[in-house]
């Protein structure tokens, strides 16, 4: 039992709860109904107007309104929000035990013990129906929630079920109300409205309740033979099901749960029970100390129930909703009824992953508690209650997400367990206080008692634990074995800890505690009502959180809000930006849009990035007395000015802030003397006399204003007031004025001027102005008073300032930072441009050596019998079959004297040599380090005789093949074999054969490359490059057989351009010799180039033929530019012209080796022409043709292959060998 | 606070060491209250991670002859390493000291042995001194031999003796990271998880850049490779492994790689990637005399 709220009070002996707000009416034995709202925990109101015990109370399910039943035989109806009884129902004689309304009509029924049932319109305020048939008290009466039948229960010991249809269709039928009152008058004694459809018998003693199951034709009764019986009924008969036995006092209430298969009695034995209604078995009992229980209700829609005793309530529930869940990057895990479920956060769609065991038929609160996921395993660790704690590990199979069997979980017990690793748990064993860490076979691998008594454990990152015990919360290093964070706080039911593990929050009942990740406390936050989850805003540092009613915001220095409200809980699982994900109590997840305004704001006032404060200060509409005061108590008064237009606010805030210009402004808007006196104030603080001086001049304060320029020193402006004050009659200011100015005169004229002619004589005589004192003295008369004589009189002058006049010098620390703060506005994130990280793709090209070229006379044929014997080796190697077996040989070196018990085995097969043995791939064997044998496949395969220019390639590819590890400090590096075309599935100790530097693609770009320099007219890179090509091409190995037909074709097309450019090189040189020129040229035109190229070769040849007068060749030629239809106007352009000009003149000036007409081939060595029909022998690798007597010399075009000699074909996929 | 096993004062600085991050091993190595075995314990590890750091000198100065024995080996094992063509002479005393039967069956001293031989390429030898066990680092070193031998079902069982002991132990991580490296396929990937792990866990060092780096390169994403060996290089740009895997991975996206082989060849002329490289010119030579 999971209790919600308590109340305390007199014997509760009524309950109804609210449909939609969390409210219950709970009725007293001494006459009150209270109105609580059990969620905040607060009491909403209260009525008292009934005399004697509430026995019954009930909600309408739409209306404002409640019923009440008493002990005075009154029914009141009375509206919650005008606070007040709307008016009484009076007919029953006896106490009255229950009162409901009915669903849908305007009806009440009530259960009295004057062995009546009454139903009441509420509308028409009048007694409908009365059904009498109980010989004894009606303990309770209820409508049905869908048909017309109210059930009753009696201390005679029986219920019984009333069909109150012909009632319905009274009222349903458009009859007048005063004739269904007469008929009513005259039914009620007749009794044919409502009559006994059954009546269950069976219980020995009184029968206290009875009710309906909310769906289905079942009735439960229970009674004070201390039985709860259960009761099936259909269309024409009611029979008794199944009794449950366990009170052990009178049951006092009994009732179906609204969602789950169960019925919760409660007794005065002091207890609530729970039932299985499919098993009829007691699944659980909750026992109080001291109160008998006199009354149960359900929530109709939430899993709420409530149960009222002897001195208050309890508001309950039986199992916990909160889903278990656990977040691994963009995915929730959660489980759900009997599956785990997984949501993606960046698509939004959920997904069904695997069925988990069906939680909780034996027992209540089965389902999980709490899950852990480790992603790299893909394994999921659900907890639950189950046997007093236990856990169940899956492992998601990778391949069948969404369906599968349901596989057998891995189980142990423990209260939690969570991953500590990749593929580690700690399980809880609480007894011992340790956890025992175990590998996904479900293993113990290790055991680590535990620093405190701990009854929970949490995720604290990699290898570490969060214990919690009843006060505390430690992480403990499970390796080191070392406490690295303690921490008092209240029970912490989760932990939530943010994405770079550097933050954790702490969530209990009612606080929310903040601290790092060594759980050094960063602030507390106190709720009244329940935290119900939370997640980090990762971007910003916030935490957001979710309580019973709303979700709010925890600021890194523990200032918190709201963000907004909530009608029901949710479960926040994630926050995304301006997005909160959550689940919802059903197990729903959903995704809420907040405003983050707010609390970006604070957060970017308390990180000091002003320019992001001002910005959002102009940009959107944050304002509010709750800002001004939050911005004012923060010591921002300045920001807070920014949002103000109200003067007076705005003249405090400004004053706060020290801004003295605005101040003034507001001052000056404002004009009233309490302000001008305040700003004055603070200007004299600040020393700024101008403004001090200012605002004595706007209150006319002429004493401060005096007093200002005297200790400024400012004679003129006092003497200014002197006269001021003459004018004003003012006689004290005058004489402040002139003392102050040193003026004895004046003061004497003054004192004389106010009738004080002796006080004027002696200022007169004193300070010597002996005429003006004779004056006054015959004025006087005898009243001379005598001076004063033994005393030196001196002027009082008043001292000179030290600084006169002018306003202090400030230092004005308060400008600058919202100065800077306006210009920085709009300033995002810099673009950072993408760099061209293309770079330059001819760096990829050198890695053939053409140096080697002129060294390739070598002509190493080897004889044909030996080919042929290799080539009978070839077939005897079985491919297949060749694996290592891992234990191949025992070892034998026992003859060791030293050690006779061990025996080293001997040395395994080096991967390199499993490699050569496996393949008959030359690029394998090369990179395997064996290079005779690489060399002889390459010899027999493409015919090659000349390695010098393959050498870099051997070499590459042996460096290539092996990787190289540090193991132990000091010893020897491992170096590990690398192989071709890894995959995850691949089976280990299974040798794939080696990685190779060389792939088909790379020279792909090689060949754009060189496409790329032809263009350019670059001939000597261009060669270099399909050289290269060439050169590589006998280690690259591909998959399919199409790719092998296309390492083929690019031979071929290598093979062309190397034999053009060569001979384009060769032309070039033969400047003296222009038929050959011709010549080269126009076989140049022959080799099978790209469109462009082709164009540009016959460009070319047409042009050297024109310059030498053969134009007719020439003319062949721009009719093939022609028909190539050049993209290039010029060149278009250029042949038409040599047409006409050859059209003239068709004839040729010197006769050249070279018949158009007549196909051909271009010999690689001689470049003549080998006509169709003519003998000629070729390369077999590159199949470049050569004219007869070239036979056995190296193939002058690849450099590598002696032309002519025998061979068996490119090998250059496995798949050719199968 | 009842802590139930004694904290363990040296977990650090083993890690530290075992992990690659020598400096560090050094630089919090002064621990109070240690017992007189946990301090030689911790004395070696600092001489050690010299002699990793290639401060052979040092040690061999500071190191006299009155200190303990597991000292004295790693004194040998400086002047093995210090002087390559005097290597005799640090054998011979090895040997006698490995025959000396109060000091011979000294775990550390087995252990230098052991690292010696195998550089020797005796690996019989080796074996026999490891092979009885007595410490995860022989273990470990064990594993590596078996590894070098090519057996790995002999490594495997190695292996498992030390998940036995204790599976979460940063040298069985390591161990079944090099084993997994060894035998390929699947395992490949539960390697890189291994070095993923340690990277979560502790800082990045040369070491667990490398072996994820490795890792990649086995499982073809070169690219990736890379960028963790740049970053290892980083950290330590005359680390002769990320040099060496550099020149791999360089060769494998057919970039030019020369620099990091020619800096190779010279921090480290004797490099089993220079070896190689030049032994396989010689074999080249032959070949092609055997094939005209």
């Amino acid at each position: 039992m999971l209790t919600k709220f308590e109340t305390k009070s007199n014997r509760v002996k009524g309950l109804s709860f609210h449909t939609k707000r969390p409210w219950i009416l709970a009725s007293l034995h001494s006459g009150v109904i209270q109105l609580w709202d059990y969620r905040m925990g607060t009491l909403i109101d209260r009525f008292d107007e009934h005399d004697g015990p509430v026995r019954g109370v009930h909600f309408h399910m739409s209306q404002p309104l409640f019923v009440s039943g008493g002990d005075d035989y009154k029914i009141k109806v009375w509206n919650y929000k005008l606070h007040r009884c709307v008016f009484t129902l009076l007919g029953h004689l006896d106490y009255i035990r229950t009162v409901q309304f009915h669903h849908e009509n305007p009806w009440i029924v009530s259960a009295s013990d004057d062995q009546t049932i009454r139903i009441w319109n509420w509308q028409s305020r009048t007694c409908i129906s009365v059904l009498t048939g109980h010989n004894h008290y009606v303990m309770c009466a209820s409508f049905h929630p869908k048909e017309d039948l109210v059930v009753s229960a009696s201390l005679d010991q029986t219920v019984r079920v009333w069909d109150i249809g012909s009632l319905n269709k009274k009222t349903a039928s458009p009859a007048d109300d005063i004739l269904r009152f007469s008929q009513m008058n005259s039914e009620l004694f007749g009794g044919v409205d409502a009559v006994v459809k059954y009546v269950l018998e069976g219980h020995d003693r009184g029968v206290n309740w009875a009710a309906f199951h909310p769906t289905l034709p079942l009735i439960v009764s229970g009674a004070d033979d201390r039985q709860v019986k259960l009761w099936r009924m259909n269309e024409t008969k009611a029979w008794e099901v199944d009794t449950f036995r366990g009170h052990m006092n009178n049951v006092s209430c009994v009732m179906f749960h609204s969602k789950l298969d169960i019925i919760v009695s409660n007794s005065e034995d002091k207890s609530i029970r729970v039932w299985d209604v499919t098993k009829r078995t007691g699944l659980q009992t909750f026992r109080r100390e001291h109160d008998r229980f006199w009354i149960l209700a359900v929530h109709p829609e939430m899993n709420v129930l409530a149960a009222g005793h002897d001195s208050g309530m309890i508001v309950f529930k039986l199992e916990r909703e909160r889903p278990a869940f656990a977040v691994s990057g963009e995915s929730l895990f959660y489980a759900k009824d009997r599956f785990l479920r997984c949501y993606d956060f960046s698509t939004q769609r959920e997904a069904q992953v695997i069925p988990i065991r069906r939680p909780g038929s034996a027992s209540l609160n089965q389902s999980a508690r709490t899950l852990s996921y480790s992603p790299t395993e893909n394994a999921v660790l659900i907890c639950s209650d189950v046997d007093g704690g236990s856990y169940e590990l899956y492992v998601i199979p990778k391949d069948s997400f969404g369906r599968g069997e349901m596989q057998e979980a891995k189980k142990g017990l423990g209260s939690s367990a969570i991953f500590v690793a990749r593929n580690r748990f700690a399980v809880l064993d609480k007894g011992n206080n340790q956890v025992l860490i175990k590998n996904l076979k479900n293993e113990v691998v290790k055991k680590s008692g535990l620093p405190v008594p701990t009854d929970a454990i949490f995720y604290a990152g990699t290898g570490n634990l969060l214990c919690r015990s009843e006060d505390r919360v430690v992480i403990f290093d499970l390796q080191q074995r070392l406490v690295l964070g303690d921490l008092q706080t209240p029970l912490v039911k989760y932990v939530v800890w943010s994405n770079d593990m550097e933050n954790v929050a702490l969530l209990s009942k009612h606080t929310i505690v903040i601290t790092n990740k060594k759980l050094v406390h960063r602030c507390t936050l106190h709720e009244t009502i329940r935290v119900k989850s939370g997640a980090w805003d990762d971007d910003n540092g916030v935490f957001i959180y979710s309580t019973l009613n709303h979700i709010k915001y925890c600021l890194p220095n523990g200032d918190c809000g709201i963000i907004r409200t909530l009608e029901v809980p949710i479960y926040i699982t994630k926050v995304s930006g301006n997005t909160i994900f959550c689940l919802d109590r059903d197990g729903k997840n959903k995704a809420i849009v907040i405003d983050a305004t707010e609390y970006i704001f604070k957060l970017s006032l308390l990180q000091k990035r002003y320019d992001q404060v001002m910005s959002m200060i102009r940009n959107s509409q944050l304002c509010g007395e709750a800002m001004i005061a939050y911005l004012q108590q923060k010591g921002f008064p300045e920001v807070a000015l920014h949002f103000v237009k109200d003067e007076k606010t705005r003249f405090n805030l400004a004053l706060e802030s020290g801004n003295i210009q605005i101040a003034v402004a507001s001052a000056k808007e404002i004009d009233d003397k309490d302000h001008w006196y305040r700003l004055g104030v603070e200007a004299l603080r600040q020393g700024n006399a101008g403004i001090v001086e200012y605002a004595y001049q706007r209150t006319k304060n002429f004493e401060r204003l005096s007093f200002l320029y005297l200790i400024n020193g400012n004679l003129d402006k006092l003497s200014k007031m002197l006269k001021i004050a003459e004018v004003k009659n003012d006689v004290m200011g005058q004489f402040h004025n002139a003392l102050y100015l040193g003026d004895i005169k004046e003061r004497v004229k003054i004192l004389e001027n106010a009738g004080h002619l002796p006080l004027a004589y002696v200022t007169a005589s004193v300070h010597g102005l002996q005429d003006v004192a004779d004056k006054l003295a015959a004025e006087l008369g005898d009243d001379v008073l005598p001076l004063p004589t033994g005393k030196e009189p001196s002027l009082l002058m008043p001292p000179t300032p030290v600084v006169s006049g002018g306003d202090w010098p400030l230092l004005r620390v308060m400008k600058g930072i919202f100065e800077g703060g306006l210009d920085s506005i709009g300033r995002g994130g810099v673009d950072e441009e993408e760099e061209g990280a293309e770079g330059d793709w001819g760096e990829d090209l050198d890695v053939v050596d053409v140096d080697g070229l002129q060294n390739g006379d070598v002509a190493a044929i080897l004889e044909d019998g030996e080919v042929a014997e290799e080539n009978e080796e070839k077939g005897g190697w079985d491919l297949e079959d060749l694996e290592l077996p891992p234990e191949v040989e025992t070892p034998r070196v026992s003859n060791n004297a030293r050690s006779s018990v061990f025996v080293a085995p001997t040395p395994g097969m080096p991967v390199s040599q499993i490699w050569t043995q496996r393949s008959s791939l030359a690029a394998d064997h090369a990179a395997a380090g064996n290079f005779d044998t690489a060399m002889r496949l390459l010899s027999r395969q493409l015919g090659i005789r000349n390695f010098a220019p393959l050498k870099s390639m051997f070499l590459d590819l042996h460096s290539g093949s092996h990787s190289y590890l540090r193991a132990l400090s000091s010893a020897p590096v491992v170096s590990l074999a690398i192989e071709r075309r890894w995959s995850e599935s691949g089976s280990p100790n299974v040798r794939s054969p080696p990685a190779l530097v060389f792939n088909f693609s790379q020279l792909d770009e090689k060949l754009k490359a060189g496409y790329k320099a032809t263009t350019a007219g670059k001939f000597t890179e261009a060669l270099r490059l399909f050289l290269s090509i060439l050169h590589t091409i006998p280690f690259i190995v591909v998959e399919s057989r199409r790719e092998v037909d296309e390492v083929k074709e690019l031979i071929i097309i290598a093979k062309e351009y190397v034999l053009g450019m060569q001979m384009e090189l060769k032309r070039r040189e033969m400047k003296d010799n222009p038929v050959r020129q011709q010549e080269l040229a126009a076989y140049f035109t022959h080799c099978n180039f790209q469109l462009p190229h082709l164009r540009l070769a016959l460009l070319n040849a047409m042009t050297v033929c024109y310059k030498a007068k053969n134009l007719a060749t020439a003319a062949n030629f721009a009719r093939r530019l022609l028909e190539t239809n050049p993209t290039n106007e010029n060149q278009a352009k250029t042949a038409r012209q040599v047409l006409q000009a050859a059209e003239r003149n068709m004839t040729d000036a010197s006769q050249l080796n070279y018949d158009f007409r007549n196909p051909f081939v271009t010999c690689g060595a001689t470049y003549v022409p080998i006509y169709r029909g003519q003998k000629d022998v070729s390369c077999p690798y590159c199949t470049a043709r050569f004219v007869p007597t070239q036979g056995g010399q190296l193939c002058t075009v690849c450099d590598l292959a002696v032309v002519g000699a025998d061979a068996s074909g490119l090998l250059c996929s496995p798949s050719q060998v199968r | 606070m009842a802590v139930a096993a004694a904290p363990d004062h040296l977990f650090h600085l083993r890690n530290n060491f075992y992990l690659g991050s020598f400096q560090a091993a050094i630089n919090n190595s002064d621990l109070p209250n240690l017992s007189p075995d946990d301090a030689v314990e911790r004395d070696c590890l600092v001489y050690r991670s010299y002699i990793a750091l290639g401060s052979y000198q040092l040690v061999i100065n500071e190191i006299d002859s009155a200190a303990a024995t597991p000292l004295q080996a790693v004194k040998l094992l400086a002047l093995y390493l210090s002087n390559p063509h005097d290597k005799e002479s640090t054998i011979a005393s090895l040997k006698e000291w490995l025959a000396d039967p109060a000091i011979g069956s000294n775990a550390l001293l087995r252990l230098i042995a052991g690292i010696v031989f195998m550089h020797e390429e005796d690996y019989i030898e080796a074996l026999k001194l490891t092979n009885a066990g007595g410490t995860m680092e022989l273990h470990a070193l064990n594993v590596q031999i078996f590894i070098k031998m090519h057996r790995s079902d002999y490594a495997e069982r190695q292996l498992r003796v030390m998940q036995q002991i204790d599976e979460d132990h940063t040298l069985t991580q390591l161990a079944n990271a090099w084993l997994n490296l060894a035998v390929g396929g699947s395992k490949i990937q539960e390697a890189y998880l291994i070095f993923q792990d340690f990277s979560e866990k502790y800082p990045m060092t040369g070491l667990i850049l490398n072996g994820k780096a490795v890792c990649c390169i086995h499982m073809g994403n070169f690219d990736e490779a890379e960028t963790l060996l740049l970053e290892a290089l980083n950290k330590d740009a005359k680390d002769p492994e990320t040099l060496a895997n550099l020149v791999v991975c360089g060769l494998h996206l057919g970039k030019s790689s020369s620099r990091y082989l020619s800096q190779l060849k010279l921090t480290h002329p004797e490099h089993i990637l220079v070896k190689r490289a030049s032994s396989a010119e010689d074999s080249f030579e032959r070949a092609v005399q055997s094939v005209a």
